[in-house]
């Protein structure tokens, strides 16, 4: 840009798309150490130049140019003398700024065509390069993205489990299927002390790496917080507690634990705001409770925690919210009514497992071509049908009390074997039994008794191991009740001396000892029955009060 | 441990007679509670302790434990141990244990009262 002895200062601003700074480029030349170096102008976007730049054609004497603009002001103090705007296609892309001339002189009519020239050849080649560039920049931010998608995918897939547990008497089954962008979905498996089963299902809020470094993270402690405590509820106050000073603010993971007693079947769970499981049962579908905020939240929260006992036949669904926020084209929501009554209808003898059963419901919900919105995790228990072992060894009955074939189960229950629990568990039978119409007089003997046994089972059976149930099946056979304790130590209680009131008084024997003595005398029948890993006590009363057994 | 659901007032009606009113479950748990209600209406010097059943709401086998503990220490304090206020319930478990042959029953505090005297 040297035409022999008319030597310009030049400062050229190229506005670039959509950005606030100006960029000054100084030729790189010699004249550049001797020249007064001038900031270009910084052009607000609200600026009116900007818009008197766009449209007016050809040079912009500057001096003499009247407008209310802040640019407009600082160009004038920096010197310069003229403006020729690029204009490509109607679009401002870039002013050329000129400062006076070196030669003093002022510019001639062949300056001014040369730069009007120069301007309307260049603002293409301008433009030009500001798309490649801006392209160049996208494909850029498309390719990191991308990358990102695949860290994330496989940060999760690396820390999914790749198989699931195997249990006698269990079948258990995992989905996830992640959205393009991924979720914070996870789940997983952890074998516990005593063959029982932890069970995790979680959602990470936002997506992509941070979402899947969150659910890294959670993963970790929840697996150090499983191993330390029995209590669900626990694990997650822990898990909350460790996470909560680490996690990014706005961010926060909703987690389901639960423990699996095969066993006996119970589940144990507390709930750190995920979306509540479904039971399924010969009844329908019941969704199990239990409150607690989400993790990361806020500290030293702590977490309701419950239980269920789950039968034979019966299913257990986890899942996340992927599944009943989908939506429809209609843009309704798949939504937890139809995901309970679809639940429900799934019965033990429908073909397919729940998860296909529920995958094969969601696509015909969406319909073809569905962009799915979020990541979904689907996680199912199911216990096998059947009478297996678990149940506790078979006590026989007698003929009288109506045994034999007869015998319908009322109502199955478990409680942990914690000193103080039997009063829950009498409660509960009571409670069958007055629907079942037992005698109101023969009540308080049924009472008793349960609250002994379950005692019994709960401090000889369990060792007082709150973790270790003691389940209670409640039967009547229409003439006679059935109360089948069971405890998980597999031997009787020590049959210990008959009670006597004299020697206890006398110090010959000790003072205590008189829970079965006081079982017996309670029902019109006692049976008990053990294997090498459970204990069973039988407790028959009839329903009326003939043969009393006082 | 689960704190007992137990309150146990002593009341001494009369020279050489307390009255020990039992509100709640007599369990385990109860044992602290009992031993120091014992030690309270025996303070001084009694004849006789009445235990009023009346607010029992459960007892266990290992109540009836600590009633036969109790009965233990009456009887080498040379007292007697009446009570009154149990349940149907309650009272036939007294009768299977035979509880009822040291411990006598009576249905009112009036007649334990006046059964108390007569010791």
């Amino acid at each position: 840009m040297k035409r022999g002895k008319n030597r310009w200062r030049l400062w050229r601003t190229v506005l670039g798309q959509g950005s606030r700074e100006a960029q000054v480029i100084a030729p790189a030349t010699e004249e550049r150490v001797r020249s007064t170096e001038v900031p270009a102008p910084e052009i607000a976007p609200n600026d009116p130049i900007l818009a008197y730049f766009q449209n007016v054609a050809g040079i912009v004497d500057v001096e003499k140019l009247e407008l209310d603009s802040p640019a407009l002001r600082e160009m004038k103090s920096a010197g310069v003398k003229m403006a020729i705007p690029l204009v490509s296609q109607g679009e401002l892309i870039g002013v050329l700024n000129l400062g006076p001339r070196m030669s003093q002189q002022e510019y001639s009519a062949d300056d001014r065509k040369l730069l009007a020239d120069l301007a309307s050849q260049t603002a293409p080649a301008v433009r030009l390069a500001q798309l490649v560039r801006q392209q160049q920049a996208e494909a850029q931010e498309r390719e990191r993205i991308e990358q990102e998608l695949r860290i994330a995918r496989l940060i999760q897939q690396t820390l999914l489990p790749k198989v699931v547990p195997q249990l006698e008497g269990w079948s258990i089954a995992a989905h996830y299927q992640p959205a393009r962008e991924v979720g914070g979905d996870f789940y997983d498996f952890m074998e516990l002390e005593d063959g029982r089963l932890g069970i995790v299902v979680g959602d990470v809020t936002d997506k992509g790496v941070p979402a899947a470094l969150v659910m890294a993270t959670t993963r970790t402690i929840l697996r150090s917080a499983a191993q330390r405590f029995d209590s669900p509820g626990e694990v997650l106050q822990r898990a909350n507690d460790v996470l909560y000073p680490d996690i990014p603010p706005n961010m926060f993971v909703t987690c389901l634990y639960a423990i699996l007693d095969p066993e006996s079947g119970v589940l144990r769970y507390a709930n750190a705001g995920h979306d509540l499981p479904y039971r399924r049962y010969e009844e329908g579908a019941q969704e199990l409770r239990a409150r607690g905020m989400p993790l990361g939240l806020m500290p030293g929260m702590a977490y309701e925690e419950k239980e269920v006992l789950l039968d034979h036949g019966d299913s257990v669904l986890f899942y996340s919210d992927g599944l009943v926020e989908a939506h429809n084209p209609e843009r309704e929501m798949f939504g937890f009514p139809h995901l309970q009554a679809l639940i429900g209808d799934h019965g033990a003898n429908s073909e397919g497992t729940l998860v296909e059963f529920l995958l094969n419901e969601l696509a015909k919900f969406t319909g073809e071509g569905w962009e799915q919105e979020d990541d979904i995790t689907l996680v199912t228990l199911q216990r096998s049908e059947g009478v297996m072992s678990v149940d506790g060894p078979a006590v026989s009955s007698s003929e009288e009390a109506g045994g034999g074939e007869n015998w319908r189960t009322l109502e199955r229950l478990s409680v942990p074997s914690e000193p103080g629990n039997e009063r829950e568990a009498m409660e509960k039978v009571a409670e069958v039994a007055k629907q079942a119409g037992l005698d109101p007089g023969r009540m308080e003997k049924l009472k008793t008794a349960v609250a002994e046994a379950t005692m019994n089972a709960m401090e000889h059976g369990n060792k007082y191991r709150a973790e270790v149930p003691v389940v209670i099946e409640v039967l009547s056979s229409g003439k006679a009740l059935s109360v089948r304790i069971t405890d998980q130590g597999g031997s009787p209680v020590p049959k210990s001396e008959v009670p006597d009131l004299e020697a206890k008084l006398e110090g010959l024997q000790t003072p205590r000892g008189w829970g079965l003595f006081l079982i017996e005398s309670m029902v019109d029948e006692m049976n008990v029955a053990s294997d090498e890993k459970h204990h069973t006590v039988e407790l028959v009363l009839y329903l009326k009060g003939e043969g009393d057994a006082s | 441990m689960p704190q007992a659901q137990v309150t146990m007032d002593v009341r001494k009606v009369r020279d050489g007679v307390s009255v020990i009113d039992i509100k709640g479950e007599l369990t385990a748990f109860a044992e602290g509670v009992l031993m120091s209600a014992y030690d309270e209406a025996s303070d001084g010097g009694v004849r006789a302790i009445i235990l009023n059943f009346e607010g029992l709401e459960y007892m266990n086998s290992s109540g009836i434990g600590l009633l036969v503990t109790l009965l233990i220490r009456v009887n080498r304090e040379k007292q007697k141990l009446l009570t009154y206020g149990l349940s149907d319930h309650y009272r036939s478990i007294f009768q299977i244990t035979r509880l009822d042959d040291a411990i006598s029953i009576y249905d009112t505090e009036t007649e334990a009262l006046r059964a108390a005297n007569k010791a």
